[in-house]
């Protein structure tokens, strides 16, 4: 049966962050919110400091906590394996951001239009762009999925909702590769079935050492990484944006 | 939505029901449009995603050979630079004073052209050098640099100098092409990142993102990375080494690591004889040994002078000899003894770095570099020389000049220019007309607003700095004039160049200024008279090359939507400028000079009695390329890749002619030329003393600042904003927030600062004793010498945003222009002596 992973190989990664940007503007997800998020961080004394970069999507946990907690089904696994949230079954209660070592799950606390990386409704918008500014529109993205028929793609959907990294959904139900993946410069974002040993994803990590992360608390990611794990003395250097 | 509805009632307070969206989607019209990045500097290939017209996201094009399918964190967010509210939407005439922040009332395109043509030509009439062109990144040469400066007889000015201008004139007078340094990724096994900002932003000709790619496919083959910079931060997992160099004294350490090669001898003799001037005999005095005005050498079979370019001539490249009355020495052997002092304690004292770890250079550049290896491409020979350096932005520094020559001398020694594996400097060997240029120098007493060709700065990058320092001085610097009309196309230079003061100064003398911008700049907001509106992704613009250095091709930013509100495209612009102006048609006109610009054959040439659109002068360029179906194929296709780029145009030793049949400049006679000239016309020590035949360590003069300004600054580009206006993007600011201040945890401890304290940071002049100062906050990190902090050069306000607001300070603020703080070459130094306390 198919595993849908992400295999992503630090080695590669330059941390330049623009998967962080390519999810934000296939998925349209709020401010602050970042289904992919890519860790910068230092580590050791000058002069033997040294830099590595750590992307961060959903894990897509074959034992999902998030999914054991969801108090109405809202979270759940599909097709493929993959961890989705239906939007609009959803009541807020957060418990799947409780219950998720990885701090994936993003909470819509306000209407999310007043978020989105242009204010669509803020009269200054009309008055500035005199109108000429079309405002956002993907109707893919509000789109049910599946043979469930449940709305699971995209973000920024509604005001008290969670909302988190779907692998783009609505992409790899079209064949495609997740936004991210097929984004990323240097090819650090590998994507396929882990099942399929002919992957792009198993190919990568066939003759590699790879590690997933917090392997101790048996939640088996679908997300592998490649390279040398992160030193538990690292600290982090230039967050983004993050919410108040 | 039924389920959830009937499982807990209706969610009214989640407010799902205002999405309800059937999801039904049949009937949108789903595209994707082929263009070119706007935002960058690389031009890469582009896929805007459009439903029912609106781009919802701009996608890598898969074909393009610099990107192949992907974009940097620019590329994706410039979305918000195509729908920005706060763009410009029609042209603005100024209501109000200037130097104060603008206001403005809409106005037509026609009353707005009118004025601007009407004062452009008042200007042209009274004195043409009173009007001035000013770009920022050019997207289009030939359409604004070339065909509007020479149909409007305009002064150009531009940013080379606050780029790499200074590693560009050093590599264009030392070996010919126009560029810095970089490798030969596909072939190299050694790369000293020289200041190479690797992970975060750029390198020498692109502004990120290929280089990466390149850098990582030659990881997979084990290259070695040694990282030479004050931070280590931007080379990421790359540094297999880092030398934490002290910012100023990189001439220092290319000048120990000629003397370690030479005293290693791991030379390549050959290369040095048949394509350097390191055998020409130097006289006493300095200059070469000339008979009937040919440069001589001394001969190894016969034991006397011959002409350099005698047939069969063998040039003894050590020793000194005797000539007439003259004691002669070949360039390599004065070189030899100049850089003997140079060793690596010396180097490890002056650059702040470990003797061991130089020596370990100077041994991995020897025994890597394989002299007399030979590498086949294609049935083609190269020499085989797999060192190579990258540097770019470094060199803007006092001694940037002389410094990436003696980087440049350092391949040489070891044949690596030009050579496969080796280091290059252009996409393709092709040598720049100021080889010869900068050579030949004639110094002139009535020097123009730049001070080109003058006797402060002979060779003369051209730095808007200095121009406002001229403005606000003319006669301290023999200038008889001050321009009085201004054109400003997409360049800001408050926030952008340095000397903010200077150059407010300076504005305010333009008489009058336009600007064509997509948004109301901080320069434009204190100083446009009128704003004409430039569209950012909605226009025809090009043609950019596509080349990765082996790939070439050529593509076309073509409009993805209709231009927004009444903006027009740029080449538009200037369509319509130059016709308000009377200045369109006929010959030396507007269309004139396009043709000559895109070396349009006259069945192509555009007829000079008509007004063309943006689209048919692309269509007639596509076809004088060749492209039988014309600026269609751009429109569907939107890049063509032309194929692989033969090693006979990439490595110098491999074209028809060697290295084009340039001699590379081991020994510098014209500098030293110049020096003598220019203490004879009187200028200060500080002005001539770079220049010489051979780079020679001075002291940096930031150094004398008084010991309270006791750190180092140096500002870096980031990847969220390099090379473009884009601070302004929600999507970019929104991944880096604020303007900051790098510091050693140590060199924070020792002032009682912790990680996001308010700070204060001084710069001071060592010669004028002027200082400067701003506010930011601390950024803790490791990755950074001691005695030095560092800022990203961005931020200040650029554009009348919200977005902006409360962003912080640029570091252009504390920089300096002038003597000590400026190259040469004219060329802007981004080093200062600064102190730092808690605010």
């Amino acid at each position: 049966m198919t595993r849908l992973g992400m295999v992503i190989d630090l080695e590669k990664c330059v941390g330049c962050r623009a998967c962080m940007v390519a999810c934000k503007v296939e998925n349209n997800t709020p401010e602050s919110a970042f289904w992919m998020y890519v860790f910068r961080l230092e580590d050791g004394e000058y002069p033997e400091s040294r830099v590595s970069f750590l992307p961060r999507p959903c894990q897509h946990c074959d034992n999902a906590p998030c999914v054991k907690v969801c108090p109405v089904g809202a979270r759940y696994t599909r097709d493929h394996g993959i961890v989705v949230t239906d939007w609009d079954r959803c009541i807020g209660c957060r418990y799947c951001e409780v219950a998720c070592p990885y701090g994936v799950n993003y909470f819509n606390y306000k209407k999310p239009k007043e978020l989105q990386y242009l204010n669509w409704e803020n009269p200054d918008v009309e008055v500035h762009s005199q109108g000429e500014v079309p405002p956002y529109k993907n109707p893919v993205l509000a789109g049910k999925f599946g043979p469930e028929q449940r709305k699971v793609a995209g973000g920024g959907h509604t005001k008290g909702v969670m909302e988190k990294c779907t692998f783009c959904v609505h992409r790899v139900d079209s064949g495609l590769d997740p936004a991210c993946v097929v984004n990323c410069p240097v090819g650090a974002l590998i994507f396929g079935d882990l099942e399929d040993p002919e992957s792009p994803a198993s190919r990568a990590i066939a003759d590699k050492p790879a590690y997933r992360l917090l392997e101790e608390r048996d939640t088996r990611p679908k997300v592998r990484y490649i390279g040398a794990p992160v030193s538990s003395t690292a600290r982090e250097i230039e967050r983004p944006k993050v919410r108040n | 939505m039924a389920a959830s509805r009937f499982l807990f009632g209706p969610l009214t307070t989640l407010g799902a029901a205002e999405e309800s969206d059937s999801g039904d989607h049949t009937g949108t019209v789903d595209e994707w449009v082929p263009t070119t990045c706007w935002i960058g500097k690389q031009d890469c290939g582009m896929l805007a995603h459009r439903i029912d017209g609106r781009v919802v996201k701009l996608e890598g094009h898969p074909s393009h050979p610099r990107n192949m399918g992907t974009l940097c964190p620019k590329g994706v967010g410039q979305i918000t630079a195509l729908y920005d509210p706060n763009r410009v939407m029609t042209p603005l005439i100024r209501t109000n004073g200037k130097g104060v922040k603008g206001e403005f009332r809409a106005a037509g395109w026609d009353e707005a052209l009118s004025l601007v043509a009407e004062k452009m030509n008042a200007a042209r009439e009274d004195d043409p050098r009173k009007l001035i062109w000013q770009k920022g990144r050019s997207k289009a040469k030939s359409f604004y640099d070339k065909a509007f400066v020479n149909a409007s007889g305009a002064t150009k000015l531009h940013h080379g100098a606050y780029c790499s201008d200074a590693g560009y004139r050093a590599c264009e007078y030392t070996v010919g092409p126009h560029g810095v340094l970089h490798p030969d990724f596909r072939n190299t096994d050694y790369v000293l990142a020289w200041g190479w900002n690797i992970t975060a932003g750029g390198g020498n000709k692109t502004c990120w993102l290929t280089w990466n790619q390149q850098l990582i496919e030659a990881r997979a083959r084990g290259v070695k990375v040694v990282v030479v910079d004050p931070r280590v931060r931007a080379a990421g997992a790359y540094a297999d080494k880092w030398l934490p160099i002290k910012p100023g004294t990189d001439l220092a350490l290319a000048l120990a690591l000629c003397n370690l090669v030479i005293g290693q001898d791991t030379l390549d003799r050959d290369y040095l004889r048949k394509y350097s001037n390191a055998g020409y005999l130097v006289q006493e005095d300095g200059k070469f040994l000339r008979i009937d005005d040919v440069e001589q050498v001394w001969d190894e079979t016969t034991g006397g002078p011959m002409p350099h370019d005698a047939d069969g001539v063998t040039p003894a490249l050590e020793g000194e000899f005797t000539v007439g009355d003259q004691t002669v020495r070949p360039g390599f052997q004065v070189f030899k003894e100049h850089v003997a002092g140079y060793t690596a304690e010396w180097a490890a004292e002056t650059c702040g770095l470990n003797a061991d770890d130089i020596r370990e250079v100077a041994a991995d550049l020897g025994s890597k570099a394989s002299i007399g290896s030979i590498r086949s491409f294609d049935g083609v020979d190269v020499p085989h020389r797999p060192v190579s350096i990258m540097t770019y932005h470094v060199s803007q520094q006092e001694l940037g000049f002389q410094q990436v020559r003696a980087q440049v001398m350092l391949m040489m020694l070891l044949g690596a220019m030009g050579a496969s594996g080796g280091t290059m400097v252009d996409w393709t060997w092709k040598v720049h007309k100021n080889y010869a240029g900068l050579d030949d120098i004639e110094i002139t007493d009535t020097p123009n607003i730049y001070l080109n060709k003058s006797k402060f700065y002979p060779i003369n990058s051209n730095n808007s700095s200095i121009v406002a320092q001229v403005m606000n001085d003319p006669e301290a610097f023999g200038v008889d004039y001050v321009p009085e009309v201004a054109i400003l196309h997409m360049v800001n230079p408050l926030s952008s160049f340095l000397s903010e003061e200077d150059l407010v100064e300076a504005y305010k003398k333009f008489k009058f200024v336009a600007v064509i911008d997509p948004w109301i700049s901080r320069t434009a907001d204190m100083f446009a008279d009128v704003i004409l509106p430039a569209a950012t992704l909605e226009k025809y613009e090009g043609p950019p090359s596509g080349t990765d250095q082996y790939t070439d091709a050529v593509a076309l930013r073509v409009p993805i939507q209709e231009p927004l509100g009444q903006s027009r495209g740029d080449i538009q612009i200037y369509l319509d400028l130059c016709e308000a102006a009377g200045i369109l048609f006929g010959e030396g006109g507007y269309l004139d000079e396009v043709n000559k610009a895109l070396k349009l054959s006259d069945e192509y040439a555009l007829p000079l009695d008509r007004k063309p659109t943006e689209r048919e002068i692309f269509d007639n360029w596509s076809k004088d390329q060749g492209i039988d179906e014309g600026v269609s194929f751009f429109e569907r296709e939107g890049v063509l890749v032309k194929g692989p780029v033969s090693a006979t145009k990439r490595y110098g030793y491999a074209m028809d002619e060697p290295f084009g049949g340039a001699i590379h400049r081991l020994y510098g006679e014209s500098l030293q030329g110049y020096q003598e000239e220019m203490k004879k016309l009187g200028v200060s020590e500080n002005y001539w003393k770079h220049y010489t035949a051979l780079p020679t360590w001075q002291k940096p003069i930031m150094d004398t600042s008084p010991a309270e300004y006791d750190l180092y600054l140096v500002s870096y580009k980031m990847i969220e904003f390099k090379q473009g206006r884009a601070t302004q993007s929600p999507l970019l600011a929104e991944l880096a927030p604020k303007q900051r201040l790098d510091i050693n945890p140590e060199t924070a401890r020792a002032r009682g600062l912790e990680d996001g304290d308010a700070v204060l940071v001084e710069s001071q002049n060592a010669v004028t004793g002027f200082t400067r100062q701003l506010k930011t906050v601390v950024h803790i990190t490791s990755s950074i010498r001691p005695d030095t902090v560092a800022m990203p050069h961005h931020y200040g306000e650029i554009a009348r945003s919200p977005v902006t607001e409360g962003q912080g300070p640029t570091p252009n603020v504390l920089f300096f222009t002038g003597e000590g703080y400026t190259a040469n070459t004219g060329d802007q130094s981004f080093h200062v002596k600064v102190r730092v306390e808690k605010a």
